[in-house]
């Protein structure tokens, strides 16, 4: 070998060596500076292809668009008179509860956002959203959609944050299974890249009695989910030798996110 | 030299910018175009040692800050068994072992022919994947290989090998750009045809 292919293999070497034992936070911090320096070409970028999408969209289905337009209108009005509904509920309901002198009222603070990609990384399932620190956004919040629970945030940025999908293996939620006193761990499994991928409940107990269709919701331990948030059905139970595991099919469409939402504050 | 070398580097650093809007193949098994490791290897067959490892060390830190998950976090009492990540930095050893792979075949790419070099991107991120693959499989203890896991290192190695002469198209026109020869005895052989 060339004594300078040498040095050059060295010099690789070290600076391999130096980057595999920086500390989380000094990785969080590279990923950072790495994304605000790409975040003015994937604003420009996303909104382009937005623009390209919405385009198309309304170029092939501008009919079914206005209809369904229209419905969301009157949906949308029906939803108002609800929420102004609720929201006189809830005052009602804080007020009763500081008549009782309760601890505190739940509150439960949302900011709504959009999926503007998904993330073309290898293998984590993750997708980018319109909102980020300036709006409140910060790392390991719960997201949901009006079907149940999406993902945490795993990196927010000024003005975008990229969600961790429940699919991932590497997003573990507490769970129960309504109806029965289990309790487990659910995640998304590796290898499972189909329109609609199955999560797994561990750490069930050994003669769980579990039945198909059972919904599975969070327990709210953990520190980072909220309580009762829809994650999905019962699929099937697998019995192991010393504990039992499920298979549970997700009540969001993952394959076809729009609007999210990430959950700021609540009591858990 | 240097400017093919410099242009080598911004090429790698854009090929970043482009990956971010290569969408998945939702019917391949979510199989995408790996743009940047081809890009990489490309250029790593096209250039001396040294400048391979740097451009390795380029694009595994790059590749790690941008697909890098943090913590899971949350009470460690409640998630007691969490999924480890792979550390950042591993990539980079990853794309210096490929880009070593590329360079054995250097003599053939200098005697003009491509072909075989456009062959071995495929195979080598057919590697790269399944090292990748091994490696998380290794650090979380649970060795789970699907077939759709198998199918989609597959396509995604096929459909990025397919890109390889648009990407030697485009080293061999900025090596021309930049007046360096990138595989000299083709041309010494053209030069004694002529």
């Amino acid at each position: 070998m060339k004594p300078l292919n040498l040095i050059a293999l060295l010099l690789f070497l070290g600076g391999a060596i130096w980057t595999l034992t920086r500390s989380e936070r000094a990785v969080r911090e590279i990923q950072t500076g790495y994304f605000s320096a790409v975040s003015p070409f994937l604003k420009s970028g996303s909104a382009l292809e937005t623009k390209a999408r919405a385009f198309l969209e309304e170029a092939y289905h501008s009919k079914a668009l206005e209809a369904e337009l229209s419905t969301i209108r009157a949906e949308t009005g029906r939803l108002r008179i609800i929420e102004s509904r609720f929201r006189d509920l809830e005052r009602e309901n804080v007020q009763l509860r500081h008549a009782l002198n309760f601890k505190d009222a739940t509150r439960f603070d949302v900011v709504a956002a959009q999926v503007v990609r998904r993330h073309p990384t290898t293998w984590w399932q993750t997708v980018e959203i319109d909102g980020g620190e300036e709006r409140g956004i910060g790392t390991q919040l719960a997201v949901l959609s009006n079907e149940g629970l999406v993902g945490k945030i795993d990196r927010a940025d000024k003005e975008r944050s990229s969600v961790l999908l429940l699919t991932d293996e590497k997003c573990q939620v507490s769970a129960k299974v309504e109806g029965t006193p289990e309790i487990g761990i659910l995640s998304g499994q590796r290898g499972q890249f189909d329109d609609k991928p199955l999560l797994r409940l561990k750490f069930l107990s050994k003669n769980a009695v579990l039945k198909p269709g059972q919904r599975v919701f969070t327990t709210g331990r953990g520190g980072i989910f909220q309580a009762n948030i829809l994650l999905g059905t019962i699929e099937s139970v697998e019995k192991g030798a010393l504990d039992s595991e499920a298979l549970v099919r997700p009540s969001v469409d993952f394959a076809d996110l729009g609007t999210v939402f990430v959950v700021l504050s609540a009591a858990p | 030299m240097i400017r093919y070398t410099i242009i080598s580097v911004l090429l790698v650093l854009a090929s970043f910018l482009v990956q971010q809007f290569l969408p998945a193949f939702t019917g391949l098994h979510h199989s995408r175009i790996l743009f940047v490791q081809l890009v990489f290897l490309c250029a790593a067959v096209t250039v001396s040692p040294p400048t391979m490892l740097l451009l390795a060390f380029v694009c595994g830190f790059l590749w790690d800050a941008h697909c890098g998950i943090g913590a899971h976090g949350g009470d460690p009492e409640v998630y007691t068994q969490p999924v480890e990540s792979l550390r950042f930095g591993y990539s980079i050893l990853l794309f210096g072992a490929m880009g070593y792979l590329m360079q054995g075949i250097q003599p053939l790419f200098q005697q003009g022919k491509w072909q075989f070099s456009a062959l071995l991107s495929g195979i080598a991120i057919f590697l790269y994947l399944t090292a990748e693959y091994l490696i998380i499989s290794f650090v979380r203890g649970d060795f789970v290989l699907s077939q759709a896991t198998l199918l989609q290192m597959g396509y995604t190695s096929v459909l990025t090998m397919l890109f390889s002469p648009l990407i030697f198209w485009l080293l061999f026109l900025i090596a021309d750009l930049c007046q360096h020869s990138i595989n000299p005895e083709a041309g010494k052989k053209r030069r004694r045809t002529y």
